[in-house]
């Protein structure tokens, strides 16, 4: 790796991060609605009778969150904040910190999206190049295409699926939370064997609604492999057969496989909303979910910016580490 | 509970409030007058930033401490209701009295009072915060709550609540149907129904019959921005509420299980006294009358006829189209009276936009469907909602939004302001303001709102119902929880 390449990579990074974060910044404040008015109206009506100096009240937390200042230089301040690493204050539970916020539902998604992406990576990548090999045994033949139909359902209706089905009708596993109501938390063995009980169906949904994904990307990707030349070689040396397919085959293709995991890692968020809202999970994406309906500009920004890193990061270690990965890659720079 | 009682004075210019002896904050502090002196002193000092401080910086000249148990509030205005509006009423009025000798050294604008394993929040309540996450509130009972013992009041049988946040009402329906909880907020009829038959051991304020709940103090009704043509007319504003058929309202938006409204605030028989004293003038102003022709006769005195399409256009050939905003809690209700008006022949639609209520606020929703809370026992409370105090133009956020102004009217509802809860003037004053506000028709009342809350009687027993409505079941309001939790027994 050259230090131009390594320069280049890190310039792209921090330019996607610096256009993504100012559409993240712009578009809640397109519809030109202000969050502070809103909520405060709502809560006004609802509570009865009109709130003597509501407008003074909404002009003056206007100013404390710099909501009155022109756009310009809402997002110098945005900017300035951001490289003090302060995420601001919550415009619909001031004073909570974003980052306190962020900070408590992070281990829940990661906990839940990472495992099951992970489970469902190795499953499908090893069962989609089982499906390409043709010494694979027997079941494999049965057995993947079924889980193929079922990655053809999208995560969130298979998440009310499996709801519906094991939590409701069956009352096998619990109907939604991060763990059982009333317990407060601890790193106990019951707490956590309760935390895996919960995170049970909505870590099937994403796996059984992705586990098809790779396995087809494996399977096209090992077809081609398969044809290659360093194959028919192995094979004609009369190296045994898992031999081949694992540190050959498998290997070889696995890489751009590799690739797509560490994008899809960093594209957690995107999937985690709905399923995390269907299972009333308590991870980033209900709180993405609940800052949208409640108009929390800051939060909304928060969560946004979060996952922007990781796409970005995700692409940028993917970026750095190929060349490390892939001999060929370095050797065919070093031919040039 | 917490007062033993109160007075004002002759002029309702100052108003004494007796503390009970022996009040407890939960870390043991006693709480007293100082208490009650040092919120409103707080609130003042700190407007408009706090909750109701702008209210209490208005009313509020200072609050006396007289002795521990014994405060007097002296206000700037007559205000017969301060105690009523700012201490005592519930549902989510009412404001918090905070400890003074934990708020004292804080910032109150920007002070969390959160720190669980130091006791705060502290409060004179039976129970104390355990936990809070973004998604559960959980409360513990406390054996040492002070009413328990100076034999006031028992300990509840209730060890702990918990708080739950749930995506939405088929989550709500779910967990109680498979007892996961006790109570649920609202549920619409359709639902409610499904529960009651998958768990028998469910029921709901009027048990298992319509309208499932009781009415709620916040009644749903149509308002428009009378500054804005072409509702700055009156003869518009009653065109359009002979063209709404109160019928179609009650069986396709209210599933037939909801009574539409005739009245600004809710059917609450001390209010309801004040509506049948009016009756003859609501036979002249017959509001919620389903009547087409009278409809079109005063759209044809006004100069508008119907063009080929069927659609009221005005001289110039315009047609009178608008798009009324409301806000998804309202369902289905601006759909059935969108499809009234075009049958009128209003070329109407609706909408529920992100920012709804800021629109309803600054006038830019010229027509809306909404929500307003104003009286619970009294007319004035909903008569003040439309005070031409609260009138602002267009593009300018009001904290009231019909933008409706009468100086005859606003005198009334002023002297009315200063007449005590049940005075027999507030009868007269009512007839002489709705002799006002009936012609000109500043909102046209649609609907009553329901609380429809399943209760589950699997683990509990003695909840409020018609028979027993010793309390609301709505459980978030301030007034509701307490009773219902000294009155809870377990069912096994």
């Amino acid at each position: 790796m050259t230090i131009s390449y390594l320069l280049k990579r890190l310039g792209f990074f921090v330019l996607v991060i610096w256009i993504a974060s100012t559409i993240i910044f712009l578009l809640p404040r397109l519809p030109e609605r202000n969050p502070v008015a809103e909520r405060m109206l709502e809560t006004a009506a609802r509570g009865g009778g009109v709130v003597v100096g509501l407008d003074e009240m909404m002009a003056a937390w206007n100013e404390k969150f710099g909501l009155d200042q022109p756009m310009w230089r809402q997002y110098l301040n945005f900017y300035k904040d951001l490289l003090h690493l302060d995420l601001g204050y919550s415009l619909a539970v001031f004073p909570t910190r974003v980052s306190a916020m962020l900070v408590r539902a992070i281990p829940w998604s990661i906990g839940l999206l990472v495992v099951s992406t992970l489970i469902a990576f190795t499953l499908g990548s090893l069962g989609g190049a089982l499906l390409a090999w043709p010494k694979a045994p027997r079941f494999v033949k049965y057995f993947m295409p079924l889980l193929l139909c079922l990655s053809a359902i999208p995560f969130y209706l298979m998440a009310i699926a499996l709801l519906a089905l094991f939590a409701f009708t069956l009352g096998i596993f619990p109907l939604g939370g991060g763990h059982a109501g009333g317990v407060v938390s601890s790193l106990s063995l019951p707490f956590i064997l309760d935390v895996l009980r919960h995170a049970t169906l909505p870590a099937l949904a994403l796996v059984l609604s992705g586990v098809g994904w790779w396995a087809l990307s494996m399977r096209g990707m090992m077809v081609i492999g398969l044809k290659e030349d360093y194959i028919t070689f192995g094979e004609a040396k009369g190296l045994r057969g898992k031999r081949v397919f694992f540190r050959y085959a498998l290997r070889n293709v696995l890489l751009p496989q590799v690739t797509s995991l560490a994008l899809s890692l960093g594209l957690l968020l995107s999937g985690s909303v709905l399923v995390e809202v269907v299972f009333n999970y308590p991870g980033l994406g209900t709180l993405f979910y609940t800052a949208i309906k409640s108009f929390d500009y800051t939060v909304i920004n928060g969560v946004a910016l979060l996952s922007i890193l990781g796409v970005a990061t995700a692409t940028l270690a993917v970026d750095l580490l190929y060349p490390l990965l892939d001999p060929r890659i370095t050797s065919q720079r070093r031919m040039k | 509970m917490i007062g033993e009682s109160y007075h004002y004075n002759e002029d309702f210019t100052e108003l004494t409030i007796k503390i009970r002896p022996g009040v407890e904050w939960s870390d043991g502090v006693a709480f007293t007058a100082r208490d009650i002196a040092f919120t409103l002193h707080m609130l003042r000092d700190n407007a408009p930033f706090l909750r109701w401080s702008a209210d209490i910086e208005a009313w509020v000249k200072e609050a006396q401490v007289i002795d521990d148990l014994t405060v007097k509030i002296i206000l700037n205005e007559p205000n017969p209701r301060f105690m009523a509006h700012y201490l005592m009423d519930g549902f989510v009025k009412a404001l918090w009295i905070v400890p003074e000798h934990i708020w004292k050294d804080q910032d109150p604008v920007s002070f969390t009072n959160l720190d669980i394993a130091g006791g705060w929040p502290v409060g004179t309540g039976p129970y104390r915060l355990a936990q809070v996450t973004d998604t559960e509130f959980i409360y513990d009972l406390r054996e040492d709550w002070w009413a328990s013992e100076i034999g006031f009041k028992p300990l509840p049988r209730v060890e702990r609540i918990i708080y739950r946040l749930a995506a939405d009402e088929t989550m709500l329906a779910m967990a109680i149907i498979k007892n996961e909880v006790d109570m649920t907020g609202d549920l619409p009829p359709a639902l409610m129904m499904e529960v009651l038959e998958k768990n028998p051991k469910v029921s709901t304020f009027s048990y298992h019959e319509p309208p499932f709940g009781y009415i709620d103090w916040w009644p749903t009704y149509m308002g428009f921005n009378i500054l804005e043509p072409p509702f700055d007319s009156a003869e518009m504003r009653w065109a359009i509420s002979y063209a709404i058929n109160p019928d179609d309202i009650e069986v396709y938006a209210l599933e037939g299980y909801g009574k539409t409204s005739k009245v600004i605030f809710p059917e609450y028989p001390p209010l309801m006294e004040y509506y049948y004293d009016i009756a003859d003038l609501l036979e002249e102003y017959p509001i919620g009358e389903f009547n087409l022709e009278k409809s079109a006769d005063i759209m044809l005195g006004q100069g508008y006829v119907k063009d080929g399409e069927g659609f009221w256009v005005d001289p110039d050939g315009e047609r009178i189209s608008f798009v009324i905003a409301s806000h998804l809690i309202f369902r289905e209700i601006p759909a059935v009276v969108v499809a009234n008006l075009r049958d009128a022949g209003f070329d109407a639609a609706f909408h529920k936009p992100v920012g709804v209520w800021e629109m309803f606020a600054t006038g830019e929703a010229r027509i809306y469907i909404t929500g307003h809370a104003g009286s619970l026992r009294d007319p004035w409370g909903s008569l003040d909602l439309f005070h031409s105090r609260f009138v602002l133009p267009t593009g300018t956020l009001a904290t009231s939004f019909y933008r409706w102004a009468n100086p005859e009217f606003d005198r009334i509802v002023d002297e009315m302001a200063g007449v005590g809860f049940g005075d027999p003037r507030v009868f007269d004053l009512h007839r002489q303001a709705m002799e006002i506000w009936l012609p000109e028709l500043p909102c046209i009342p649609l609907a009553n709102w329901y609380h429809r809350n399943p209760i589950n009687h699997t683990y509990w027993t003695g909840f409020p119902n018609v028979d027993d409505p010793y309390t609301n079941d709505a459980f978030w309001h301030k007034q509701a929880l307490m009773p219902m939790l000294w009155r809870l027994e377990p069912a096994k």
